[in-house]
């Protein structure tokens, strides 16, 4: 009986190991631990046996019954490996496909330096405020020292609507009707649609602007500076070269003209900087008094300044666009760019 | 305003280089919009003879030049017709580089070699315009470059100027600035006339009506010239700041205006009826013909310089032509006046008519230069014309200005500029640029400097004028950069500026590309929308002034931009789209001044609902994908339940395919497939599904709905439906009469064809139900679908199927 059993051990091993299938595995272990299986019989033939006999050899039924399980549970588990590895195979994908695109929308990229640039300006603890596109004379342009039959005016060509309203040329009233509501300290920055009388190449008769101020006690144009230069280093990158030069806008005085080094060339002189290594990204300058005057303020108590600059130029100097009108005709082949 | 180096240098003895003062000049607040170096790089360009000039055998416009450049001759083949044997002239040899990086090369032209170039003044940039070929003056030497022998090597400047600085329209005021920034010494001319003629006084008179609008007038008289041609220097010098030459009596006028900055007129005496001059205002309607021919129509608000009879010019603008200098002009009378700014602004404006003259005279013309600038021009033109000038000058003047005073502060400068300046150094920055100190009488106060503003600064008016000039003078780099000391205020955004950019970022997520198009449409685009003719929306807001038609009205709403820009996408092949816009519209509002601009959000789709891919279906957008959209974008925004009613009623929409869009009672918007006619009226040739709606309202959260823990179980039943019923009336039945453990129902299928019969739909529900108590039983789910089937086929007119 010992010796059945040890060949019945190694049959089922040669068994086991020749099954190439689960199924097929399956069966041979029916075949020897199965309710009627091989092992099964020949332990009901045990109660033949001495009685002295049959602690041994029960151990030894015992032994092959679980060395027959093992050698199962080995097998099943190299062919549901090789089942698996087979599988893995044949289901190899070319992930290089395309994949399927969700989304896949952008926004403007007026709205996209707009939204940059609010944002460092948040930082820096400024507020957020509109006003109307259609303006009134008042704001747009008396209230900002401005008055009617000032040559001033020729700079802005302006959209009239009536001869006491007008398609605001600048987002400079902001400043007006914000200043009219608060009292100092004001810091503020205003984004906005501005229309001017002028379409060419390099110029669109309706534009972007963002304008920004801040008044209270003890303002200087070295502030103007410092808040300007720490936001252009932000906006285009620490080292860019920044120079203020005088300029003139009747609703600031000093007023400076801001331009950066060429992002272009890098300074050393190209078409865009028309050769001169410089490029004017803003207009500032420290608030008026006579624009003091018509909100209110004290010009003796408080001083501020003002500054504002126009998104078309910084998108075009950002994403290197070298034509403005490609912002206003919607072609999706740009829009998708951003 | 354009100013030369050697021009400059004749007021002021710098020593700058041109790229260095065009530096300096930028920095000081004077904009140089472009250098022109004249001469630079042409020293290739050399003083030739010309030998022989002979007809190009196959080009009846060339000849065919031998020429003498000093060391061999040379063929250039040459296309000018103003040059002969023996003329000296300029020839740019093979590898010159003429300004525009205009290579010259050794070429063939029709069929002869041609080495080099003879240049016109044009060609070496020393005049805007210029006929036919330089010819030089006799006796330069021949091979020696032709810039360096004629002394024309200079450097153009043109400066882009702020409105606030007509002191610098003039050689002499930039100069005055060269001078500030170099500490160079100004020297002014000091015209002196040889007066030969009998007293002017018994000849002419001048009478000013209106002292209000022109202060000053002066006048002299010259009598005896030779009208002709300018002598080279005065055209050369007329040219190089971008004047054309006339004759040498307008041409002088016209080079003391550069230099001096003050606008001159010559009238011809014998046409002035009556020998007088009066400064008055025109009678209104009265037609006049300016030197450029044109008929202008004159209110009484303009002035107007007439002589005994009638308009003889536009005062400060334009001469007039029955009085200007004709060829056989004999005596004239020479003009210098200062006119009241506003006033030639305003008729300047009015007729569009705008000269080098009203661009001063608008900006402030210096009052002191009025004598100065006359006899400039009298002696300059008994130099160019001769003639004799009579004796002494008529000039009325009747309220003579006083100068300006004012007195800037260091404690001022100090609080605006943020650095500390001595009261020295401000004062030494002023007087530079040629402001008086005042001396302080009986002791100053401390910090305090009192100046007089000269005549030609007017737009020195106040303290803080000053300060900018000390500021510009001193140096914007010399101010320290500071970040300034403020108070804390909570600057949080205002919700309706979260609600929009938080609604374009869902937007764009959902795979929508901005637009942003031009607030202003064509009023055409009512008609191509078929809006009825009393639409509210064709009540916009007109611009006066438009540029064109096509953006001559505020638009009232963004539907039919959104139209033009898909046809324009779809004109460049791009057929999958989906665009948006969020701008506000303009809607007039009775009785107020500014109309409302509420923020409108406009959506479009077309194309295949999914890019084209292997792995894509084809199918196109219909209405439901757009739908979609929107019923995630107000699901995000948690807006109040929206309820869809059929039919937009808009005529630009498809009425069996629209919606309209309520949410609590108001109105939203519309949705829908664009009407096919409207289609055709964009020339979009593919279906289109477009939505324009109001913001909506962002409501707070309202808290969740508590989890149950119990299983759930599924019902499905199909009903036959009349085509009319509504999924809408399903889901409101659902939430009113089912039962409150039923906790969702799905639409899941919808059929129609075989076994449906015509008229009907099948529609197939999915109903989930789920207790928060207990694990519900077959028997309650059964009893309480089956309540709910019955309630619908009651009310809904349906059967089981």
């Amino acid at each position: 009986m010992k010796q059945q059993l040890e060949g019945m051990l190694a049959a089922a091993r040669t068994a086991l190991a020749g099954a190439d299938a689960e199924a097929a595995l399956q069966d041979v272990r029916v075949r020897f631990l199965g309710r009627k299986g091989e092992l099964t019989a020949l332990m009901k033939e045990m109660g033949a046996l001495p009685p002295e006999e049959r602690p041994a050899m029960g151990a030894l039924v015992n032994r092959v019954k679980e060395e027959i399980e093992a050698s199962f549970a080995a097998r099943l588990a190299a062919l549901r490996e090789e089942e698996i590895g087979r599988r893995l195979v044949a289901e190899r994908i070319d992930v290089t496909l395309p994949g399927r695109i969700h989304g896949g929308g952008s926004k403007h990229p007026i709205t996209l330096v707009r939204e940059e640039i609010v944002e460092i300006f948040s930082s820096l603890g400024f507020g957020v405020e509109e006003g109307p596109e259609i303006e009134k004379d008042f704001y747009n342009f008396e209230a900002l020292n401005m008055p009617k039959d000032h040559p001033a005016r020729d700079m802005q060509d302006t959209f009239y609507i009536s001869d006491e309203v007008v398609l605001r040329t600048h987002t400079s009233p902001v400043q007006i009707r914000t200043m009219l509501q608060h009292q100092p300290p004001v810091r503020v920055i205003a984004p906005g649609t501005v229309y001017r009388r002028d379409s060419d190449i390099t110029h669109s008769p309706m534009f972007h602007q963002i304008e920004g101020f801040l008044v209270d006690h003890r303002v200087t144009f070295g502030d103007l500076k410092g808040v300007l230069t720490s936001f252009i280093s932000q906006f285009f990158g620490q080292g860019v070269a920044v120079r203020f030069r005088p300029s003139f806008f009747p609703f600031t005085e000093p007023s400076a003209e801001v331009d950066i080094q060429c992002v272009i060339c890098g300074g050393k002189g190209c078409r865009v900087c028309k050769n001169s290594g410089w490029l004017e990204i803003l207009g500032s300058g420290m608030i008026d008094p006579e624009v003091f005057k018509s909100v209110g303020y004290d010009p003796e108590v408080y001083t501020g300044f003002a500054f504002g600059m126009g998104l078309e130029r910084v998108a075009m100097l950002k994403y290197g666009v070298s034509d403005l009108r490609l912002f206003f005709e919607n072609d999706h082949r740009f829009l998708r760019q951003f | 305003m354009i100013v030369t180096h050697r021009w400059l240098k004749e007021f002021v003895d710098f020593a700058l280089t041109p790229d260095e003062l065009s530096h300096r000049l930028t920095m000081a607040g004077l904009e140089v919009d472009t250098l022109h170096k004249i001469g630079e790089g042409l020293d290739d360009v050399v003083v030739a003879r010309l030998l022989e000039v002979a007809p190009h055998p196959e080009a009846d416009r060339l000849t065919l030049c031998r020429v003498d450049n000093g060391r061999e001759e040379v063929q250039v083949v040459c296309g000018a017709r103003n040059h002969k044997t023996g003329d000296l002239v300029a020839l740019a040899q093979v590898g010159a580089v003429l300004p525009g990086d205009f290579k010259i090369k050794k070429s063939k032209i029709r069929g002869l070699e041609s080495c080099g170039m003879l240049c016109s003044e044009k060609e070496l940039g020393l005049a805007a315009e210029s006929e036919g070929i330089l010819i030089l003056p006799p006796g330069l030497p021949l091979g020696q470059p032709v810039f360096a022998v004629l002394g024309l090597k200079d450097a153009r400047y043109e400066l882009g100027l702020t409105p606030n600085r007509p002191d610098c329209l003039s050689v002499v005021g930039v100069a005055r600035e060269v001078s500030a920034m170099s500490g160079c010494q100004l020297r002014l001319p000091r015209p002196v006339v040889d007066e030969a003629g009998p007293d002017i006084a018994s000849l002419a008179a001048v009478v000013i009506e209106e002292p209000e609008l022109c202060p000053r007038y002066a006048a002299r008289l010259i009598c005896g010239v030779t009208i002709g041609p300018s002598p080279a220097w005065l055209v050369r010098r007329l040219e190089a700041v971008g004047m054309r030459s006339i004759n040498n009596v307008v041409d002088v006028t016209n080079y003391v205006l550069m230099e001096l900055g003050h606008p001159l007129h010559a009238f011809d005496f014998a046409l002035l009826r009556g020998g007088r001059i009066v400064v008055r205002r025109s009678g209104e309607g009265e037609g006049f013909t300016t030197l450029d021919s044109q008929v202008r129509q004159l209110k009484s608000s303009d002035l107007t310089i007439c002589d005994g009879v009638g308009a003889v010019a536009l005062a400060g603008i334009m001469g007039g032509e029955n009085s200007e200098i004709r060829p056989e002009t004999r005596d004239i009378l020479l003009e210098s006046a200062y006119f009241n700014p506003a006033a030639i602004r305003r008729t300047s404006k009015r007729l569009g008519l705008h000269s080098e003259s009203s661009h001063r005279f608008e900006r402030g013309a210096d009052i002191d230069m009025v004598p100065v600038a006359l006899n400039r021009a009298a002696a300059l033109i008994l130099e160019v014309a001769g003639g004799t000038v009579a004796r002494g000058v008529l000039d009325v003047y009747p309220q003579p200005l006083s100068r300006r005073h004012l007195t800037i502060s260091t404690q001022r400068t100090h609080a605006i500029l943020g650095i500390e300046l001595s009261l020295a150094r401000i004062g030494e920055l002023l007087a530079a640029i040629g402001l008086d100190i005042i001396p302080p009488v009986g002791g100053h106060p401390d910090g305090l400097l009192t100046v007089a503003v000269p005549s030609f600064r007017p737009d020195l008016e106040r303290e803080i004028d000053l300060i900018e000039e000390v500021a510009r003078l001193h140096g914007y780099d010399q101010i320290v950069e500071t970040l300034p000391v403020c108070r804390i205020v909570s600057q949080r955004l205002p919700q309706h500026q979260k609600l929009t950019t938080a609604l374009r970022d869902a937007v764009v997520a959902c795979g929508f590309a901005e637009t942003i198009n031009y607030s202003f449409v064509s009023p055409g685009l009512w008609d191509k929308l078929q809006l009825p003719a009393e639409d509210r929306r064709r009540k916009c807001v007109k611009v006066l002034n438009p540029l064109t038609e096509e953006q001559s009205v505020m638009r009232t709403m963004l539907a039919p931009s959104m139209l033009e820009t898909l046809a324009r996408n779809l004109a460049y092949r791009t057929r999958d789209l989906r665009l948006f816009e969020l701008r506000p519209v303009f809607l007039p509002r009775a009785g107020e001044e500014l109309p409302d601009e509420p923020l409108r959000l406009c959506l479009a789709i077309c194309g295949r609902r999914t890019p084209e891919g292997w792995a894509q279906g084809n199918d196109a957008v219909d209405f439901f994908d757009l739908k979609g959209v929107l019923e995630t974008l107000y699901r995000q925004f948690r807006a109040d339940t929206i309820t869809w009613q059929a039919d937009a009623g808009e005529p630009y929409l498809h009425p069996g395919k629209s919606a309209t869009l309520y949410s609590g009672g108001v109105r939203l918007g519309v949705v829908g497939e664009v009407h096919p006619r409207t289609l055709a009226a964009f020339a979009i040739d593919v279906p289109v599904y477009l939505a324009e709606l109001e913001l909506p309202r962002l409501n707070k959260h309202a808290g969740i709905r508590p989890l149950s823990r119990f299983p759930d179980a599924y019902r499905d039943s199909a009903l036959l439906l009349d085509e009319t019923v509504t999924a809408q009336q399903i889901f409101e039945l659902f939430a009113k009469a089912g039962s409150k453990d039923a906790e969702d129902l799905v639409l899941f299928d919808l059929y129609r064809g075989p076994g449906v019969p015509e008229g009907k739909k099948s529609v197939a529900l999915r109903v989930r139900y789920r207790s928060s108590e207990k694990t519900l039983t077959d028997e309650e789910i059964n009893a309480a679908h089956g309540k709910l089937v019955q309630t619908l086929c009651k009310k809904l007119d349906a059967t089981l199927r």
